[in-house]
């Protein structure tokens, strides 16, 4: 550390200061002074950037979750331009292949599609990831990032349709899986008039309710959209008053949204107290 | 070895530990060594939550943070755009004297707030410099990089700038209003809060961006009437409804929608009830069990359950979680800025 700050306060730009960045960055990749200072030398030289690239993408493979790390790279990326974004993309799905929740590969992929591009494969990526784990929260967040962001889609209107039906058949595979219910609530929230009038909705809750009566996140759901306006069907009401007929007594009253919050306060205790609150504002 | 019983909280080994990793820490923790001030807020401040802060000498501890402020060799180095705030590590510090040190904002805030938590007078601590030089941090979208140099920008240093200026109670350092329309880019689709926009919900980048708007003066801490408004800033029903879902079965909270629960989202999730006013919706009786699961017996806490050996930063959380439970043997948090209240 004494040899490198040496070097840093006599600014001496040489080959022998590129080395000593080496060393002391193999020993403490979290030092953003040093890679600052890597990145000046690297300049004044005109250093390899491929060889750069091989040196940081090995720090970072076995520190995948070191934040300098990852903005040497962007900063790399960013000099090496636009040819070098499928490389790029190349690293981040291996490092993705270990980890495929790993942040800062996420964030990183991102923005290299942004700024250098590479989208054509992208949605393809996300369903390879969400068929090896329909869990993968991370996979469903990129897919919402590709569909709305990527210049070769259209936008979210133009998938708008196609991404509904893909979502409930994900959400029909394990109903229990939370990111495709949030996934779902995120299409409509550019469209809300479409969640109470289409006709995919109410036949999805139903499709669930009735092979999994307790099925928290279909309730839930329900709840939503009956509370945006979603008059609901004979087959709806049915299946809410069957399920909570055996509830608190004088139920037979009450309307469906606050049935299905006292049904969830049973079948959800973990969050029993936000059930009982949503009940107390459903008058609001 | 003798270990508490499952549902006591062993203050006195949780004290001892914190003071031991105060004044020396252990090898592992040499790859962090940049952040040394930061791991020493959280020794501190934990140090404070469990009321034994007599144990240090806090002159002694306001000296070596203040010996981590930068300053400028000449008043024009402000005026080139560099930083003049608390470095994390002697190992941003080129030599004595002015002109030779990188200091961060996140090194800074931890320095802060070590500061506060000590009790430090600031009446005499001129903060100009810091507030003036750390203007040129924020970016044109809002956001803020921790080092004038160039870096990552990202909610966790708009958090950063938003707790300093509320310690040193001056907002001169930063521009609000950008801060705000940054963070509202952040929200999801699905209610939480990415670290940058487009980027997946997460409990720390929720926190971050609620806390900075809390600290702001943008959001208030009485969601039930707010409810019925307009949004005008974030969608809240969103939000609220994506942080009640990371309490998992167990008891416990998760960063992350399908990840496992960690000790420390017990703190930056719960915090964001708390600051919305909506602390009375957790589950608490389910999360004190799943905390205590990570009480390692030799003091401090593990990121989850059945683990062995503590760290520092969960041990951290750990306690701040249990503050939130008004755990009886802990003292009060501020949980907008992350740190122990004047105990």
């Amino acid at each position: 550390m004494d040899y490198f700050r040496a070097v840093y306060v006599a600014r001496e730009l040489s080959p022998r200061a590129l080395r000593l960045t080496t060393e002391a960055l193999l020993r403490n990749p979290g030092n953003y002074t040093i890679w600052h200072f890597r990145r000046l030398v690297i300049d004044a030289l005109d250093s390899d950037l491929v060889e750069e690239t091989l040196f940081v993408d090995n720090l970072a493979e076995a520190n995948s979750k070191n934040y300098q790390i990852w903005h040497h790279k962007r900063w790399l990326a960013e000099k090496l331009g636009p040819e070098a974004a499928n490389d790029d993309h190349d690293f981040t799905r291996f490092i993705l292949c270990h980890d495929a929740k790993n942040y800062h590969a996420w964030s990183h992929r991102q923005w290299v599609l942004q700024k250098l591009g590479g989208w054509d494969k992208e949605l393809d990526f996300c369903h390879q990831l969400l068929e090896e784990d329909i869990f993968n929260n991370s996979a469903w967040n990129q897919r919402f990032f590709v569909i709305t962001r990527s210049p070769l889609l259209g936008g979210l209107s133009a998938m708008w349709d196609s991404e509904v039906d893909y979502t409930i058949k994900a959400i029909l595979q394990n109903p229990s899986n939370e990111s495709p219910w949030r996934y779902l609530q995120g299409l409509y929230k550019g469209n809300p008039d479409s969640l109470i009038t289409d006709e995919r909705i109410p036949q999805l809750l139903l499709n669930i309710l009735k092979e999994n009566s307790y099925c928290v996140f279909a309730w839930n759901f329900l709840l939503d959209v009956l509370c945006k306006g979603l008059r609901p069907n004979k087959e709806i009401e049915e299946a809410v008053k069957g399920f909570t007929e055996l509830d608190d007594a004088g139920s037979s009253d009450q309307d469906l949204p606050t049935r299905i919050c006292s049904a969830l306060e049973r079948m959800d205790p973990i969050r029993v107290n936000y059930w009982a609150w949503r009940k107390s504002n459903l008058t609001l | 070895m003798e270990g508490p019983e499952p549902s006591e909280f062993a203050k006195e080994r949780h004290a001892a530990f914190a003071e031991m990793m105060l004044h020396e820490l252990p090898r592992d923790y040499a790859s962090q060594e940049i952040n040394r001030v930061t791991l020493a807020y959280f020794a501190v401040s934990s140090l404070s939550l469990l009321r034994s802060l007599h144990r240090v000498d806090k002159d002694q501890i306001a000296t070596w943070v203040l010996s981590f402020q930068a300053k400028p060799k000449e008043t024009h180095d402000v005026d080139d755009g560099k930083f003049f705030g608390f470095c994390g590590s002697r190992s941003c510090q080129f030599s004595e004297g002015p002109g030779q040190s990188v200091s961060n904002l996140a090194s800074t805030y931890s320095a802060l707030a070590i500061l506060k938590v000590i009790g430090y007078d600031f009446q005499n601590f001129d903060s100009s410099i810091i507030l003036e030089s750390m203007r040129s941090l924020q970016m044109p979208d809002g956001s803020f990089m921790p080092i004038d140099s160039g870096a990552e920008t990202d909610l966790r240093f708009v958090y950063c700038a938003a707790a300093i200026s509320s310690i040193l109670n001056d907002w001169s350092g930063m521009d609000r209003e950008k801060a705000k329309d940054y963070i509202i880019k952040c929200q999801s689709y699905d209610g939480g809060f990415g670290l940058i926009p487009g980027s997946e919900s997460h409990g720390g980048a929720t926190y971050c961006a609620v806390a900075a708007l809390f600290l702001m003066g943008f959001i208030q801490n009485d969601c039930n009437s707010s409810l019925s408004l307009p949004t005008s800033t974030i969608d809240i029903p969103s939000l609220v409804e994506w942080c009640i879902q990371r309490q998992g079965a167990d008891g416990g909270f998760q960063g992350r929608a399908n990840k496992d629960s960690d000790t420390c989202y017990a703190f930056w999730v719960g915090s964001v009830l708390k600051m919305l006013g909506l602390y009375h919706l957790v589950n608490k009786s389910a999360l004190r069990t799943f905390l205590f699961t990570c009480q390692s017996p030799y003091g401090g806490f593990t990121k989850f359950p059945y683990e062995v050996l503590p760290d520092l930063y969960h041990s951290y959380y750990g306690f701040a979680a249990l503050s939130l439970l008004e755990e009886k043997e802990l003292g009060n948090l501020s949980v907008e800025l992350g740190l122990a209240a004047l105990n």
